[in-house]
């Protein structure tokens, strides 16, 4: 019997369809449908300016806004040929790992919730609010930053950031240890967690899956060790990898890189205190971005002899790696925008590690994959 | 695949119940003296008076803080420092902001200022960034539910209206552009109409004269004023209508030689 779980379903966390053939209670068949939520961003970026596609990144996965920003922006500053200063490069980092434990955070709250734990979701839902205190302090906004430009980044850290984000991370520290206390130490958590959604490290290769799913297989992949960008060659951390490859692992890995995460702030926190400087190396110009005016005659920016270039990056983010590539042939606009998304191979491959548990479990797993369905459709 | 087993459990059934429940009692006592929400519409972030009471920044992180000053709600205009130079509206990435007639103005060549669709605006922040003058800013507030979809358009005269309030504003200003081009004219072109020195919003462009030549024996000058535009480009804000309004094309974007 096939059964919809979606596109309006618990499980999904967004608009996704997950269809089902069942023999009983067991998972025989698993077919994935993705699509709801397309919003043809690739295809409206092409008629942009560099710098407003900034706009269109921060929706694309709505709670790692930051990580895609700081991923296109690398694409498009290759594309262009700008370098941005050493400080943005840090600022870049810092707002990067505090995305990830906010996303983590968020996924936290949903995985548990997932569960049918209500306190953990109450918890993490209370302190990811606190690292959107910190972004809305420095980028004004809580979800929607828009704080990246081509060649560094929109504004400096205001005034006593460094000692509210400090102090943020000591409350953090304090608080992953209640987190293990209320699911580590559960037998409720384990009971519902352990064994399942095996995906093994060769499975794991083989359909391309990536982030905290494949370290969870005990593989040590991280773009942030193996092809560092921005300040990651420069700060300390550990990659978190655990075994077993189930949920239970996945919770250990992320629980992992939250720590990692507020290890690398502290880092970059004493880094930016200590070397001030310039954040945006130069505003584009004006007929390149934001703002646009007239540009007169026709043919006027072919003439101009602009470089061309392309641009390829590709960034660990929360769900996984992302990548993005940029053409850029000389005009106002890019020329060709594609982007990589994790989660949408990280749901494919549901096809390979639900079939054979029981339907009951399908919340757990999918919640364990972490699924952000804006950046599945893009 | 068979569903495979569950692990060994390795925790024990009373403790791996009493823990968790202990840890919560712990943070539920904690929330009795210090809760971790305020009661909106009562108590409001943004209040001055309540800033820094329950915030991150006062050394007490229990779940809420301030609104910022960089915060990027509704926009404040003041339409007495604008110069309708229609760089906002070009910035808009949702083509949100369309610039309208206001009164005040010289009645042959109104006054133009933005007025801003909140039902497309994404607050990007993007006309603020762009306007020259620093008269369009992004204020800290965020309410903004209305009962009719044409409320959400906020005229000129609204959008005053938010600026005459005093609200904390974004106080962070861009620079300009390092390498920006500049107005170059093509000077055979030119006919001396006077229409870019006329809409240019900083009149920063004026008609100097040119002499005219004494034509050969059989030769026609052309039809036109003898005077040509020049820019000062100190005071130019870059914003191109000069080059949108010029009959002739004449002028265009580059670097002086």
């Amino acid at each position: 019997m096939w059964i919809n779980m979606g596109p309006q379903h618990p499980m999904t966390h967004g608009l996704w369809n997950l269809r089902v053939r069942i023999e009983g209670e067991i998972i025989e068949e698993v077919d994935p449908e993705m699509g709801y939520l397309h919003r043809g961003i690739e295809k409206i970026s092409e008629d942009r300016h560099y710098n407003e596609v900034i706009t269109l990144m921060d929706r694309t996965c709505y709670v790692a806004g930051m990580s895609w920003e700081h991923l296109y922006i690398i694409a498009a500053e290759q594309a262009l040929h700008l370098e941005p200063p050493e400080r943005a490069q840090f600022i870049r980092t810092l707002a990067d790992e505090l995305q990830r434990i906010a996303s983590h955070l968020m996924w936290y709250a949903a995985f548990v919730q997932d569960l049918g734990l209500m306190t953990p979701f109450l918890y993490g839902m209370r302190d990811r609010d606190l690292i959107l205190d910190l972004f809305q302090s420095f980028t004004g906004a809580r979800m929607t930053y828009e704080y990246n430009r081509a060649g560094g980044v929109r504004n400096d850290l205001p005034n006593g950031f460094t000692d509210r984000a400090r102090k943020v991370m000591d409350w953090l520290d304090a608080r992953f240890v209640e987190y293990d206390q209320l699911c580590l130490d559960s037998d409720i958590f384990h009971r519902r967690c352990d064994g399942l959604g095996v995906l093994s490290a060769r499975d794991c290769i083989d359909w391309g899956v990536t982030g905290p799913m494949l370290r969870s297989a005990g593989i040590k992949r991280d773009l942030r060790k193996d092809r560092p960008y921005a300040a990651y060659d420069r700060v300390e951390f550990d990659v978190a990898v655990a075994d077993g490859a189930d949920v239970t692992a996945r919770y250990l890995v992320r629980m992992e890189e939250m720590r990692q995460a507020v290890r690398i702030v502290r880092q970059t926190l004493d880094w930016l205190d200590k070397h001030p400087g310039p954040v945006l190396a130069e505003r584009l110009p004006r007929w390149l971005g934001a703002p646009y005016a007239p540009v007169g005659r026709e043919g006027y920016l072919l003439k101009r002899n602009y470089p061309t270039g392309r641009g390829f990056s590709s960034v660990e983010e929360p769900h996984g790696e992302a990548q993005a590539y940029v053409v850029n042939t000389g005009g106002e606009h890019p020329y060709r925008v594609k982007f990589r998304s994790p989660v949408f191979v990280n749901i494919a491959a549901a096809q390979k590690y639900l079939p054979g548990y029981r339907v009951a479990d399908i919340p757990p797993i999918m919640g364990s994959v972490d699924v952000c369905v804006g950046e599945v459709d893009r | 695949m068979a569903a495979s087993p569950a692990k060994e459990n390795p925790t024990n059934p009373v403790t791996g119940v009493v823990r968790p429940l202990a840890t919560a009692a712990k943070q539920f006592t904690k929330s009795l003296f210090r809760p971790s929400t305020i009661v909106y519409p009562y108590e409001r972030l943004e209040d001055p008076t309540f800033r820094g009471k329950v915030a991150v920044a006062a050394g007490r992180p229990i779940g809420v803080g301030d609104v910022w000053d960089n915060y990027r709600g509704v926009h404040a205009l003041n339409i007495a420092t604008c110069i309708s130079c229609n760089l906002c509206a070009f910035s808009c990435p949702d083509i949100c902001i369309e610039m309208v007639t206001v009164a005040g103005g010289d009645p042959k060549h109104p006054k133009k200022c933005p007025q801003i669709d909140y039902g497309k605006c994404s607050y990007c922040g993007f006309c603020s960034d762009a306007c020259p003058e620093g008269c369009l800013t992004m204020t800290t507030r965020y309410e903004l539910s209305v009962t009719k979809r044409a409320e959400m358009v906020y005229p000129p005269e609204r959008l005053h209206e938010v600026f005459q309030r005093k609200l904390p504003m974004n106080p962070i200003r861009l620079e300009r552009p390092a390498n920006e081009d500049n107005i170059l004219l093509d000077a055979p072109l030119c006919i001396g109409c006077n229409a870019c020195a006329r809409d240019c919003p900083t009149k920063c462009i004026t008609m100097l004269d040119v002499a005219k030549p004494t034509p050969k024996p059989g030769e026609k000058l052309p039809r036109r004023i003898w005077k040509e535009p020049v820019v000062n480009d100190s005071d130019c804000v870059r914003c191109g209508t000069c080059i949108s309004v010029c009959p002739k094309e004449c002028l265009f974007w580059g670097t002086h030689k």
